[in-house]
């Protein structure tokens, strides 16, 4: 049952650095701030696409919450997929 | 012969010769793993950045190669830009570098920048000047090739010499074009054209791209740092692993000739014996007489 749920409400989330991996899988919710303000992504978020702004990125899924902080970024959302390219 | 304490003491030396190179065969096996890891995890990186940005443009490569350079143009059109290491105990890997990069080097046309003391030392030995030199920039999760990509970004052509890890046992030296790198590392990665009808962007679809591509250029450059230290640590290795079989040797030397002078020593000492033995011996008999 979980499982269904969490694959039809779920957003897929790659988080990386060069050399690094912040995070990888489902998750609910990805918030970060660009230029404009905070936001969060959920699923059927809009294409998105922005320059993120340092500060921290929170990623949270089922059972956990992931933060990290980054120096600068790029986000990217299409179609349920999240990719976040951090601190390059 | 020289004394056999002498040649103990000299074998010692040389046995610690051959347990520091040890250590320093076995740091540089560490390195090439951990580096060997952070190249593979650039490459996906760089593979999933090239994915979203060619979405954006439809004939990237048109975009990068067509960098805006106006008013920022310096006197020569090429930049050579080569990547050494910061130290010795790697081997002539650095001399091979240098060698190859002036069988192109036309000082009428060309700046260098040196990454790497080593390579600047080499290049001041033979007289060839640089326009600038930086460290290479190296850390466990990050490398600022900024700097660099700020000196070289208003040539026409930016070629990069660099060392090429192909195994353990052998390394290559390797030019490349930075831009023409920029594309080998895309392997032509589809992707649906993202529009702005579409997608929101933000500040704008024209600022996210040429921050992406100073991304992908820095990116580009990086891993060819992290390649170059993945070749310089395995020519270490082998550097320390000959040096290391060369010190078992040597011992094997010194253990032999330490045996065949501590046989002579006990052999003279055998033969002041025997003749005190005899002396000794003809005294007695010329006492008797």
């Amino acid at each position: 049952m979980s499982e269904s749920k969490s694959s039809t409400e779920d957003l897929s989330v790659i988080a990386r650095a060069p050399f690094h991996i912040y995070y990888e899988g489902r998750a609910h919710v990805v918030s970060a701030a660009n230029n404009v303000g905070p936001f969060d992504i959920l699923r059927d978020h809009a294409d998105f696409f922005s320059i993120l702004s340092p500060g921290e990125v929170l990623i949270e899924n089922e059972s956990d919450s992931i933060r990290f902080t980054i120096a600068n970024g790029i986000i990217s959302v299409r179609d349920n997929e999240v990719l976040l390219f951090v601190n390059m | 012969m020289r004394r056999a304490s002498a040649i103990e003491e000299e074998a010692g030396q040389i046995e610690t010769v051959k347990d520091l190179t040890g250590v320093f065969e076995s740091i540089a096996s560490t390195q090439v793993a951990k580096v060997k890891n952070k190249v593979e995890l650039s490459k996906e990186f760089f593979q999933l950045l090239w994915k979203r940005y060619s979405a954006l443009r439809i004939d990237p490569d048109t975009r990068i190669t067509a960098r805006d350079r106006s008013g920022e143009k310096v006197g020569k059109d090429n930049v050579f830009v080569i990547i050494s290491a910061e130290a010795g105990l790697s081997g002539d890997i650095d001399q091979r570098l240098v060698n190859t990069m002036l069988e192109d080097y036309d000082p009428e046309t060309t700046d260098v920048v040196v990454l790497g003391s080593h390579g600047a030392s080499q290049l001041k030995q033979r007289d060839i000047p640089y326009v600038k030199f930086f460290q290479v920039p190296e850390s466990d999760s990050y490398i600022d090739v900024s700097p660099v990509i700020d000196a070289v970004y208003p040539y026409s052509n930016i070629s990069v010499y660099y060392e090429e890890y192909v195994s353990l046992g052998v390394q290559n030296i390797k030019t490349i074009d930075l831009i023409t790198r920029i594309k080998d590392m895309s392997e032509d990665a589809d992707e649906d054209v993202i529009s702005e009808a579409e997608t929101i962007f933000e500040p704008s679809i024209d600022y996210i791209a040429d921050q992406m591509e100073m991304n992908m250029m820095t990116l580009a450059l990086s891993q060819t740092i992290l390649e170059s230290s993945l070749a310089q640590s395995a020519s270490r290795f082998n550097a320390m692993a000959l040096a290391k079989d060369t010190a078992g040797n040597l011992l094997k030397d010194y253990k032999l000739e330490f045996h065949r002078a501590k046989r002579s020593e006990s052999d003279r000492r055998m033969r002041e014996i025997l003749v005190s033995l005899k002396k000794k011996k003809r005294r007695n008999k010329g006492r008797g007489r």
